[in-house]
């Protein structure tokens, strides 16, 4: 510990370590670190903050001004102020009230998972989506990229009309260019090549097929950027279809993710979130199940992880061959043969030295008395032949009872191959392409450099790119033509095998843009006059009749059903699928892997931009990484040990290598990561891209190679070195940061963080509050006798998602600040996730806490504020009235959770010259809530916009507002349900018994201000009474 | 002592000033308060409508027309097809619903001008004042008699305040009657 450091921390042995540090430079005392958290904001927060630079007129004119405008008043106050003009509807449609909100069913478009949403709509412009409680995937939740997927559809830089080399056209002229071209490489024998990203869309399959009877000579390519391709791959080999059955957490004992981020980003991870923390839960039971983790970076799944190993992903071949023989020596479900068993031989028990003994020993001992009730559970980044092994690893152990066949993962079109990609290449080159259609992809950004699409384009007559805004693609084709966003738009999915869900639009198309498929069908009919707006609609609902309407035997007409298809967003199918025999020749014939010498360079997807189809979303730019807490950036994740030996530090360059190819990029150095592991994001670096996400991050596509020798995602023998220069990397995670280490040696450790783990839970359940003291204040005490607003939290739940940032984001009309903002810590999201490291650099323990406003009962920060802009309601909220606030900050000061949010410039239009304040983006706004100015502060309200809602329709229905009628939007998003809302004086709530539980406890709770938000302490399940 | 400038800058233009500043000051807050508190505001209206004749006279209820009264914050404006559901039939030859026929079958929208507003920052709700049988009458004043409608009660905060604080004495009518909120959040957010 620091002597230096400035509340007399000098008793303490110079070589201890804390227990809890938020970063490495925490860990370490850096200096400027107990510095940081000991100034209130952030060194630099008020600078280059001049105001006089804002507006030209300097406060002695503005004065000057305001007198002369006063005495004008004066004289000419005879005059009413006009307040302006009410426009009614001329013919009101039936379902809209103006002022009330309405809901429609849809499907999210955000990735390939096609979760059901439910968007609310006021006076017809969408301004919230949310999970369709309907759909028995997502169950009415929804991830952060869902969520904020609202504001691209009010994204000014959408594209508004069609163009031909650069230059507008007419809609007709296009049809009419292009059913030309199409007819002409038809009849020239030429290919027309439609190039896609992933189809979740049965009816655009078909419109695709028909595509294909139209112009025969066409082929449908289909590449995304992330895809579970090697697992889709390993399924064929090993049960002979590419359908895989998604996998019954909930059942699960004991869970082994190896390199997969299955409560981050992969699969449906939304329901992946709920079935996992089914067996987190801490009322009434204690069956918790164990997570073991296993892997090169440290995700947002490692972070949840009981035990956490540090393996290099191309290690994970070896390490889960050894498992198997270890594994097969207490017996196995399945009959192996000899081929099998030479197989696993070469693989010893030894191999688990090079990694942790202990933790591997716990693992086999768990998996082999956990055999039906365990899961290994390999990510889509590995290889095939990894997939291939785990999927007889589970054989054997007989887990493939959790597999669940009601429920596969659809592929409607295969992912294609490198060859087939590389031939569509070669004939563009040849000149044998005639036309090539994007349909709604970016295959020049995404494909890897070594393919040469961007150059083999130049070959081609006519390249058509249909897109919703400019990008890489689209700036290398002839024909640009806009489409419409999925909120304009129809359409349906069937991606997992029980569910078919419809899409429709919920605003008409804003710009002079048409749906993808319509213009497909128009092309079809080879006639340009035949565009209709409604063509798509019509043959989706023929389509429907035909497939789902005769399947589904109901006594309705298809009308109707149609409707209350429409009206409910889903439809469930059932159709049986049965489990086939595992193939062991598969598993015989896979190649055997091994690590390299050199590094591992692991690319893993965006948590918020994605394939880089978000990048130009503000809200999820700013959103920050749920590991890192970086935002506006990618970089290279190396471990502390790796870092010091190229000794280079958090923003220095490195040079990563793969091939011949090399990236540039800074660092960031990652407690818990692989000593041989590089690891970084995909989706940032887009050159073309609106003014939001250019030149965010860097393109780590460029490593990429169709080439690659494990998985298009893992290269081994990669190179790490330092490069000249630094690139300023941007957190959110030092700002507004909550002192631990002054009160670390009182007797009463001021606990933020408080965990135990299940076995100690379940010997002594109250042994969080064994010590408690009585607390006293010096204030008097208010009553709350009616309803009392609360929150409780389950840290047990939390993983991170950050899918309530983003809720509240829209919700609450909370602004985009950007990088240097957020560089002197003025963002201004309402909630933020906590990450705590315990334990060493090497093997850091993880705990997330979200922190919003606690809305104290004895709130410090109304005590001093000098205008009251800040004060209690009697139903226990802690309230900010704008329109008081003059902007001292004296509460932000006050506030020891820091969750107070002051706006230093007027956001919108400050934010990028400006980008915000337009007449379609404000759109986005909830009318239901103030939109903030300069000079303001703000903060969690507990969504009193809802609360009101709530409390008006129980005075219009005479009842009594209760506790449950109120969701905030945070507990609405949170994928785990881990945030309870209620009211705390109801004793049967759910919230006034989780203040009971014995693991509540509130976040600084000795300075006795009362808290409302109630944390429930997370158990680690681990095997010993210690964490 | 020799009297300065100074003195007489100090001692009687200095006050002279500021009691002149003052009573305009006062005179002025005190005979532009109705036109501040826009009570009085009476805009003439796109069409000559009466709610003396038809709330009053014919003696159809608010409701008919302000659909959302009751049932969340805006009264709402009716929309055009309201008014035809009459006067497809009535009065087609008169000159005003000659004009509403023009902007209804134009698909025109009708630009009413706003007389009650209250700030932006402040969110009103009907439907709670109405469902706790709160009369239109006590703060849009006798609508039923009135040719041009016009702001009879300031929309101020203190006028809502008034009211919250003292329901019994500004609505008598109301046998049973509670304190309005008085907390921030009632209002703004």
């Amino acid at each position: 510990m620091n002597d230096s450091s400035p509340k007399g921390m000098g008793s303490q042995k110079s070589s201890d370590k804390k227990e809890l540090w938020k970063s490495l430079n925490d860990y370490n005392s850096d200096p400027d670190v107990l510095k940081f958290k000991h100034d209130e904001f952030v060194e630099g927060v008020t600078e280059d903050f001049d105001p006089s630079k804002l507006s030209g007129i300097s406060r002695r004119k503005f004065l000057a001004l305001l007198s002369a405008s006063a005495a004008l008043t004066a004289t000419a106050c005879t005059n009413y102020r006009d307040k302006g003009e009410i426009i009614p509807y001329n013919k009101r449609p039936e379902e809209i009230f103006p002022g009330v909100a309405n809901y429609y069913a849809s499907t999210c478009n955000g990735c390939g998972q096609a979760c059901g949403i439910l968007i609310k709509t006021r006076e017809g412009r969408p301004i919230k989506v949310d999970g369709n409680p309907d759909h028995p995937i997502n169950k009415g939740k929804i991830c952060a990229k869902g969520q904020a997927s609202i504001l691209d559809l009010y994204d000014p830089e959408r594209l508004k009309a069609p163009r031909f080399n650069r230059n507008d056209i007419s809609w007709k002229s296009v049809d009419e260019n292009i059913i030309t071209a199409l007819n002409e490489a038809q009849r020239d024998r030429k290919e027309i090549a439609i190039v896609t990203d992933r189809i979740t869309s049965p009816t655009t399959k078909k419109i695709l097929d028909d595509f294909v009877s139209k112009y025969p000579n066409t082929k449908i390519y289909s590449h995304s950027l992330v895809n579970d391709e090697q697992r889709r791959q390993a399924c064929l080999e090993s049960y002979g279809t590419t359908e895989y059955p998604s996998i019954k957490f909930e059942e699960a004992n004991v869970i082994l993710a190896l390199d997969a981020d299955f409560l981050g980003n992969e699969g449906n991870y939304i329901e992946n979130m709920r079935k996992f923390t089914a067996k987190r839960e801490v009322v009434g039971k204690t069956d918790f199940n164990r997570l073991y983790v296993a892997e090169g970076r440290m995700s947002a799944t490692g972070m949840m992880a009981d035990y956490r190993v540090s393996i290099s992903p191309s290690m994970q071949y070896e390490f889960v061959m050894a498992l198997i023989n270890e594994l097969t020596k207490s017996g196995s479900t399945i009959s192996l043969d000899s081929n099998v068993k030479s197989k696993i031989e070469k693989y010893s028990n030894s191999f688990f030295n090079k990694i942790d003994k202990e933790k591997i020993s716990h693992l086999v001992d768990d998996l082999n008395t956990n055999r039906g009730k365990a899961i290994v559970y390999a990510g889509d980044t590995l290889p095939k032949e990894v997939h291939i092994a785990v999927n007889l690893l589970n054989e054997i152990l007989g887990n493939t009872v959790l597999y669940d066949y009601t429920s596969l993962s659809k592929s409607l079109i295969n992912q294609s191959t490198k060859e087939e990609i590389s031939i569509l290449i070669d004939s563009m080159k040849n000149g044998k392409v005639g036309t090539v259609i994007h349909f709604d992809s970016n295959p020049v950004y995404i494909l890897p450099g070594d393919y040469g699409y961007t150059s083999a384009l130049k070959n081609v007559n006519a390249v058509v790119t249909l897109t919703e805004a400019e990008n890489e693609t689209s700036t290398v084709s002839n024909y640009t033509l806009p489409i419409n966003h999925a909120f304009e738009s129809w359409g349906d999915a069937n991606t997992c095998s029980k569910v078919y869900s419809l899409q429709q639009p919920v605003i008409s198309p804003i710009f002079n843009t048409r749906q993808k498929e319509t213009v497909l069908l128009t092309w079809i009919s080879g006639d340009a006059n035949s565009y209709k707006e409604d063509l798509y609609h019509q043959y989706l609902m023929n389509n429907f009749n035909a497939t789902v309407f005769v399947k589904k035997n109901t006594f309705a007409d298809a009308k109707t059903f149609w409707y209350s298809a429409l009206h409910d967003g889903v439809v469930l199918l059932n159709e049986p699928s049965q489990q086939n025999k595992f193939n062991l020749t598969a598993f015989n014939s896979i190649k055997e892997l091994a690590d390299g010498n050199g590094f591992t360079l692991h690319l893993t997807e965006s948590y918020y931009v994605g394939d880089g189809k978000f990048s130009n979303n503000g809200w999820l730019q700013e959103t920050p990484h749920p590991v890192t807490k970086i935002t506006w950036d990618n970089y290279a994740a190396i471990s502390p040990k790796l870092a010091k030996q190229l000794n280079v530090e958090m923003n220095d360059l490195v040079s990563i290598g793969v091939g011949k190819t090399n990236l540039e990029l800074p660092v960031l150095v990652q407690p818990g990561m692989d000593n041989k592991t590089i690891n970084i994001e995909l989706g940032y670096g887009r050159t073309v891209i609106g003014d939001i996400g250019k030149e965010v991050g860097f393109n780590s596509v460029l490593l990429m190679s169709k080439e690659f020798s494990l998985s298009p995602y893992i290269y081994k023998n990669a190179t790490i070195k330092k490069f000249d220069g630094t690139h300023k990397l941007v957190s959110t995670q030092e700002h507004h940061s909550l002192d631990d280490t002054f009160v670390k040696d009182f007797h009463r450790t001021r606990k933020i963080i408080q965990e135990g783990t299940v076995e100690k839970y379940k010997k002594e359940p109250n042994f969080l509050h064994e010590e408690k003291e009585k607390l006293v204040g010096i204030t008097r005490e208010h009553q709350y006798t009616g309803l009392k607003w609360a929150m409780a939290i389950d840290l047990n739940k939390c993983t991170s998602c950050s899918a309530c940032i983003t809720s509240c984001n829209v919700e609450n009309n909370v602004p985009v600040v950007g990088k240097d903002q957020v560089e002197r810590g003025r963002e201004m999201q309402w909630m933020r996730i906590d990450r705590y490291y315990s334990g060493t650099p090497d093997e850091p323990i993880v705990s997330n806490q979200p922190m919003l406003c606690q809305h104290c009962d004895n709130a410090p920060c109304e005590n001093v504020c000098p205008v009251n802009a800040t004060n209690h309601s009697p139903d226990g909220l802690n309230q900010m009235a704008y329109n008081r606030c003059v902007g001292t900050r004296y509460c932000s000061n006050n506030c020891p959770y820091k969750v107070r949010r002051f706006n230093f410039f007027n956001f919108r239009d400050h934010f990028a010259d400006a980008y915000y304040e337009n007449d379609l983006t404000s759109l986005v706004h909830n009318p239901e809530v103030t939109v903030r100015s300069r000079g303001v502060m703000e903060k969690c309200t507990f969504c009193v916009q809802r609360i009101m809602e709530a409390r008006s329709n129980a005075a219009r229905d005479g009842k009594t507002l209760k506790g449950s009628d109120v969701v905030t939007a945070c507990q609405q998003a949170c994928p785990t349900n881990a945030i309870t809302f209620g009211d705390a004086n109801d004793p049967n709530s759910d919230v006034a018994k989780l203040r009971e539980h014995n693991l509540s406890y509130h976040v600084l709770e000795e300075l006795y201000i009362k808290p409302n938000v109630t944390y429930i302490a997370k158990l680690r399940n681990t095997h010993s009474e210690e964490i | 002592m020799k009297r300065t400038v100074l003195d007489y800058a100090l001692k009687i233009r200095l006050p002279l000033t500021l009691f002149v500043v003052a009573i305009s000051f006062v005179l002025t807050f005190y005979f532009s308060r109705a036109e501040r508190d826009s009570v009085g505001y009476k805009p003439e209206q796109p069409i000559k409508f009466s709610h003396k004749l038809h709330a009053g006279q014919m003696a159809i209820d608010c409701q008919y027309c302000h659909i959302g009264v009751t049932k969340e914050r805006q009264a709402i404006i009716p929309s055009v097809n309201i008014c035809m559901n009459c006067h497809t039939i009535s009065r087609k030859d008169k000159p005003e619903i000659i004009k509403l026929t023009k902007y209804y079958n134009d698909g025109n929208i009708i630009p009413w001008k706003r007389i009650h507003k209250i700030p932006e920052y402040a969110y009103f709700n009907h439907s709670v004042h109405i469902n706790k049988g709160i009369d239109c009458e006590s703060c849009h004043g006798d609508v039923k008699e009135m040719e041009v409608v016009e702001q009879v009660k300031p929309f101020t905060m203190t006028a809502c305040l008034d009211c919250h604080r003292q329901p019994e004495k500004n609505l008598p009518y109301l046998k049973k009657v509670k304190l309005g909120p008085e907390y921030c959040s009632a209002c703004h957010r």
